[in-house]
């Protein structure tokens, strides 16, 4: 099934609906069973098991070299790419395993979105940056095509930005205006679920809460999964929080419970400073 | 009020606190006006009634404790933020020992209401009064964040101390002329210092929120009208 | 003497070496330079541009051998650059890392190196020998072979330098690769290779010696490409070493010719790199 045709029947829900509010009980998007990830010989991942509930912000985080960027990267294949990365076990999408060898993989990428640590706008208008994904998949006319593109980066809170400019280079804009732009080029092919790696680590504080902001008012429509290295970043946005150490998954939790009275003392460590 | 927050969630967070601290003294202050009622008009079943009411005002305060533990642990809260929610803790506090005195008033209404009246009980309602408008006045300065308006109710707190030291006398006065009024009288006095103390706890109250808006304490000596704990009664003699 | 003066003389001493050094290289720079404009200026008048190369003796001009090496230099580049570009796609998108890609890139480092008239002698056996006679076809295919190498080392070098991120981002849309090749890589790296296409135009404008064996020279103007052209190189070759003052007059001015061709299709490519680092 074409991934617009997917999204067609979900509603857009109100930015309003917070985490404080009464919430519809989380349903799981994702299950990711036994995930072994190996970089060559080196095994990064060791028997990964997590859900990823839909419509909620799941963190994770963890010490450098812990494998959360591995992990997010397992999710849409990404890394098969690299000769050389491999990765066992399964990780069921909707009950079906992605992992399995016959699936395009270029479909598979049209309906999980990635965002970057470092913004990559492409080197050509700001149309196009957002055109690109859509022209993929879809021949809309001109003018669907156009409110496409206002949809998107009204989503990402870059419209009133750029409205003006869209035939304008994608970069000519700021550093937290690309990664907007990125995020808008991600969601412009309206995928079910959203990878965001490090997405603000590279950005100011004030443009790291905009992205933060802009974080909470897509959570009523995607599953989104947050890797970070800045456990405060997790705290504000996530719902749910992992906890990963050299490769395993030490804890996974409802972020409210990790943060003020974790299971393990590993996570307390952690999350208090008590190691780096 | 100052502008809002790029994260929208957090204000709403913030506001929930503040909507729960201002349920809360709404309720401790009408806790007490009913308990008032329930002395006058020696009704046992409305002070029962009081009595289990103060189950909400703890719970009040228990939701009040986790919303801001929850916002200290997810926002790491600084400058203002941070005195809001470590003042809104505070209040919840002095809030729910308001609760349990006025609780504490009704309960002995019951047994009151068994005891044949006494005169000094019509000092009561005009002391219960004046609590009740430091209460109201207090909690209308936290939601206007009037640090002016906190300041005064934290001054009038003398009156009502000179009030509580007034009838304090009286009841002495009294219980030394009639022994058998000593039961009624002993409540009594319970009740007027659970009163007064409902007038420290405003204080508290006002002292934080002064804190909340200014970043600094307040640092005068609170004027203490309360000269009760250095009366010497002598029977025979008129009070020193 | 202590530490600190000692090395404020070395210093002194190193800059001077370095600026006599410089300049005693850029000297015979300018020597070169000047010499061709002395000698060759004489010979710019608009009879260059519109009359044949003469017979000795008589007044002329270099049309056919400007003409001939015009459109041999066009159709070596047509032919070797889509081959060098595609060439060096494939070893910068699909084979990196590879022992394949690694032989290739070797072979192509000694192609880039080796002397033009060893090519020219190949093309001689095969196409000059089958074909029974030089041709501008065999002398243009000479060079494609030099021009392929250059671009594949430029290409290669270009896209390189793309950073893995962009790929991967238009990847994570779900792209396939031939679509992140043409529609972003390429688009990062299109002002470099340009660059690089016009240096290995410049590189082939001045080479001789496969022309020699190949499209050798043609005293008349011909615009036949299965028959010998006339080129500027050969032309020089021949009317520099000749006795007759004519025709030396005239090789000085195809010198000129050449070397500004090939100064302007330098500093041109300078020039769009830095415009292009300026926009960004």
């Amino acid at each position: 099934m074409s991934p617009a045709t997917a999204r067609q029947a979900m509603p857009i829900s109100s930015p309003d609906s917070r985490r404080t509010e009464a919430q519809p009980a989380p349903r799981q998007k994702v299950l990711i069973r036994n995930v072994d990830f190996y970089y060559g010989a080196f095994k990064a991942l060791k028997n990964i098991t997590m859900p990823l509930h839909d419509r909620r912000v799941t963190a994770f985080i963890g010490p450098s070299g812990c494998g959360k960027s591995t992990l997010l990267r397992v999710l849409n294949r990404i890394y098969e790419l690299y000769p050389g990365q491999r990765a066992t076990g399964e990780v069921m999408v909707d009950n079906e395993n992605i992992l399995s060898p016959g699936l395009d993989l270029n479909l598979l990428r049209a309906r999980i979105g990635m965002v970057f640590q470092k913004p990559t706008p492409f080197p050509m208008s700001i149309y196009d940056n957002i055109a690109f994904g859509v022209r993929l998949y879809e021949s809309l006319p001109r003018h669907e095509l156009d409110e496409r593109v206002e949809s998107a980066l009204r989503r990402a809170a870059l419209w009133e930005e750029v409205k003006d400019k869209l035939h304008q280079s994608g970069l000519s804009l700021s550093g937290g205006q690309q990664q907007r732009l990125c995020i808008a080029r991600a969601v412009a092919v309206q995928p079910e679920i959203l990878l965001l790696d490090e997405p603000a680590s590279a950005l100011d504080p004030i443009s790291t809460q905009r992205i933060e902001e802009l974080i909470a008012e897509l959570r009523p429509d995607y599953c989104i999964a947050i890797v970070t290295h800045n456990m405060q970043q997790a705290a504000r946005t996530s719902d749910y929080t992992a906890f990963m150490y050299l490769g395993e998954l030490i804890e996974f939790d409802e972020t409210e419970r990790i943060f003020t009275r974790p299971k393990q003392k590993h996570t307390e460590d952690y999350i208090t400073g008590r190691f780096g | 009020m100052a502008s809002e927050h790029i994260a929208r969630g957090y204000d709403e967070e913030l506001r929930k606190l503040n909507n729960t601290v201002a349920e809360m003294g709404g309720l401790a202050e009408s806790q007490l006006g009913t308990a008032i009622q329930a002395v006058m008009t020696r009704d046992t079943e409305l002070a029962a009634h009081v009595v289990e009411g103060d189950v909400k005002v703890d719970q009040l305060e228990r939701e009040l404790d986790n919303l801001a533990i929850r916002l200290l642990a997810l926002r790491q809260p600084v400058a203002r933020d941070l005195r809001e929610i470590f003042s809104a803790l505070k209040i919840g506090s002095d809030l729910e020992r308001i609760g349990d005195y006025a609780a504490n008033v009704a309960k002995r209404s019951i047994a009151l209401s068994q005891s044949p009246a006494v005169r000094p009980v019509y000092a009561l309602p005009r002391m219960a009064n004046l609590a009740q408008l430091l209460i109201k006045d207090v909690l209308d300065s936290y939601v206007q964040r009037d640090a002016d308006k906190a300041y005064s109710v934290w001054k009038r707190d003398a009156e009502l101390d000179e009030m509580y030291s007034s009838l304090f006398r009286e009841l002495l006065t009294y219980m030394m002329e009639d022994p058998r009024s000593i039961g009624s009288c002993t409540h009594l006095l319970f009740m007027a210092k659970n009163i007064e103390r409902i007038g420290d706890h405003a204080t508290n109250i006002a002292e934080n929120l002064y804190y909340l808006v200014n970043g600094m304490p307040l640092e005068e000596a609170r004027p203490k009208g309360d000269t009760s704990s250095v009366e010497v009664m002598m029977p025979d003699r008129a009070p020193q | 003497m202590n530490v600190y003066a000692r090395r404020r003389i070395v210093n002194g001493a190193v800059m001077t070496l370095s600026v006599a050094a410089t300049a005693f290289g850029v000297l015979w720079l300018v020597l070169v330079l000047w010499t061709l404009l002395e000698n060759g200026v004489a010979a710019i008048t608009p009879a260059l541009f519109s009359q044949m190369t003469p017979p000795p003796g008589s007044a002329g001009g270099l049309l056919n051998a400007i003409f001939g090496s015009a459109v041999m230099t066009l159709v070596g580049t047509l032919i070797g650059t889509p081959t060098g570009i595609l060439a060096g796609t494939f070893l910068a998108e699909y084979s990196r890392g590879s022992r394949f890609g690694e032989v290739v890139r070797f072979i192509n480092d000694i192609l880039l190196s080796a002397p033009s008239i060893i090519i020219g002698l190949f093309v001689y056996e095969l196409m000059v020998v089958p074909m029974g006679h030089f041709s501008a076809w065999a002398g243009a295919v000479a060079l494609a072979i030099i021009v392929i190498p250059v671009v594949v080392r430029t290409t290669e070098d270009m896209l390189n330098l793309v950073p893995n991120s962009l790929r991967e981002a238009a990847s994570a849309l779900g792209s396939p690769k031939w679509k992140v090749i043409v529609m972003v890589s390429y688009r990062a790296a299109i002002q470099g290779m340009v660059t690089g296409v016009m240096l290995a135009v410049a590189r082939i404008a001045g080479e001789t010696a496969p022309l020699l064996f190949t499209a050798l020279n043609n005293q008349f103007w011909s615009a036949d490409l299965n028959a010998p052209m006339a080129n500027l190189p050969v032309v020089i070759f021949q009317f520099a070493m000749s006795p007759y003052a004519d025709w030396q007059t005239l090789a000085w001015g195809g010198a000129l010719l050449i070397t500004i061709t090939v100064l302007i299709l330098n500093i041109g490519a300078r020039a769009i790199a830095s415009w292009s680092t300026f926009k960004q």
